[in-house]
C-alpha cells in the first residue's frame, strides 16, 4: 500500500508544481505584454496629454498590476485550498480579503478604463464620469469579497460583461469606419470576456478549472493581438 | 472643409513656426493658424505650458518650436494613426 500512496503523493506534486508553472508563465506573459503596451506608449501620451491615450494605457497598467495580485492570490489558495469565497474571507483573516479587494477593483478599472479610452470623445466633459466609474468598481470589489454567493458573483460579472458590450456596441455605432472597426471592437469584448472568467477562476475554484488552460491561451492571444497592433502602429510611421 | 482636431491644431501651429526658420512673431502666426485670437490664445497657452513652443523676448516676443514641439511633427502621423487604429 505504501509504495502506491508514495506513487500518489508524487503525481499531486507533479501536477501542483505544473500548475505553478502555468500560473507563472501565463502571469509573465501577460504582465510583460500589458508592460510593453504602457510603456511603448508613454512617448505618444507625454506628446499630446491625449485623454484616449491617457487611458488606453492606464488599462494595460491596471491589467499587469491586477494579474500580479491574481498570482499572489492563487499562490495562496494554493496553498491553503479554500473551497469558497466565504471560506477565503473567514479563513485567512484580514490580509487575503485586501490583496482580493484589490484584484476585484484593478480588473473592473482595467475594463473600465478600455471603456473609457474609447468613449472619452463621446463623454468628454461630462459629471466626472471616471470618478462614478471609480465607485462602482470599489462597489464591485466590495460586493465581491463581502458576498460568499458564486449566484451573485456570476450575475455581477454578467451585467458587467453586457454593459461592455453594450458600450462597445455603442462605439461601433458611431464610428466612422465601421468595417475597419469591427475587429478592434470585437477584440474588446472578449478581451473582457476573458479578463472576467479570468476573476471567476480565482473567485469561484474549481468551477473553470476544467477549461483554464483554454482561458489562459486564449487571453494571452488576445493580449498579444492587441501588443501586435500597437506595435505594427508604433513602428509603422 | 472639415473641422480639425485639436491634435491637427497643433501640429499646423508647429509646422508654421518651423517653417518660418523656427521663429516667429506672435501676429502672423495667429493670421496663418487660422484661429481666432480667443482659440488660439487658448492653444498658444497650452503649448508654452507643455514644453512644445518657446517664447524669447527679442525685438518683441519671437516664438520657436521646442525639441519636443520637433518630436511633435517628427510622431505626428504615428499619433494619428494610433489614435485613429483605436477608435481613441
Amino acid at each position: 500500500m505504501a509504495p502506491v500512496q508514495g506513487m500518489g503523493r508524487e503525481m499531486i506534486n507533479y501536477l501542483a508544481q505544473a500548475s505553478i508553472n502555468t500560473e507563472l508563465l501565463y502571469s509573465f506573459v501577460i504582465i510583460f505584454v500589458s508592460l510593453m503596451i504602457y510603456f511603448g506608449t508613454k512617448d505618444l501620451y507625454e506628446l499630446t496629454n491625449h485623454k484616449g491615450i491617457k487611458y488606453f494605457r492606464l488599462s494595460f497598467l491596471f491589467f499587469a498590476v491586477s494579474i500580479f495580485i491574481r498570482s499572489i492570490l492563487k499562490f495562496l489558495f494554493l496553498f491553503i485550498d479554500p473551497r469558497t469565497i466565504r471560506e477565503i474571507v473567514f479563513n485567512l483573516n484580514v490580509i487575503n480579503p485586501i490583496i482580493l479587494f484589490l484584484f476585484m477593483y484593478f480588473s473592473a478599472m482595467a475594463i473600465f478604463s478600455l471603456l473609457y479610452s474609447v468613449m472619452c470623445k463621446k463623454w468628454n466633459g461630462k459629471c466626472n464620469l471616471i470618478l462614478i466609474l471609480n465607485i462602482v468598481a470599489v462597489i464591485i470589489a466590495l460586493i465581491s469579497v463581502v458576498s460568499g454567493s458564486s449566484t451573485i458573483i456570476f450575475g455581477i460579472y454578467l451585467f458587467l460583461l453586457l454593459f461592455v458590450a453594450f458600450i462597445t456596441f455603442m462605439a461601433y455605432k458611431e464610428s466612422k469606419n465601421k468595417k475597419k472597426k469591427i475587429n478592434l471592437y470585437t477584440v474588446y469584448i472578449l478581451l473582457s470576456a476573458f479578463w472576467i472568467l479570468n476573476i471567476i477562476d480565482i473567485l469561484v475554484p474549481n468551477v473553470l478549472q476544467a477549461f483554464q488552460l483554454i482561458i489562459y491561451f486564449v487571453s494571452i492571444s488576445i493580449f498579444l493581438s492587441i501588443l501586435y497592433k500597437v506595435l505594427r502602429k508604433l513602428g509603422s510611421n | 472643409m472639415t473641422k480639425r482636431s485639436k491634435i491637427e491644431i497643433i501640429k499646423d501651429i508647429l509646422d508654421i513656426v518651423n517653417k518660418n526658420n523656427n521663429s516667429i512673431k506672435i501676429t502672423p502666426l495667429i493670421r496663418k493658424s487660422n484661429l481666432s485670437t480667443t482659440r488660439f490664445n487658448k492653444y498658444y497657452g497650452e503649448l508654452i505650458t507643455k514644453g512644445l513652443l518657446i517664447e524669447k523676448i527679442h525685438s518683441g516676443r519671437i516664438i520657436s518650436t521646442t525639441q519636443k514641439g520637433l518630436k511633435y511633427l517628427e510622431k505626428y502621423s504615428t499619433i494619428v494613426g494610433f489614435i485613429e487604429e483605436f477608435d481613441l
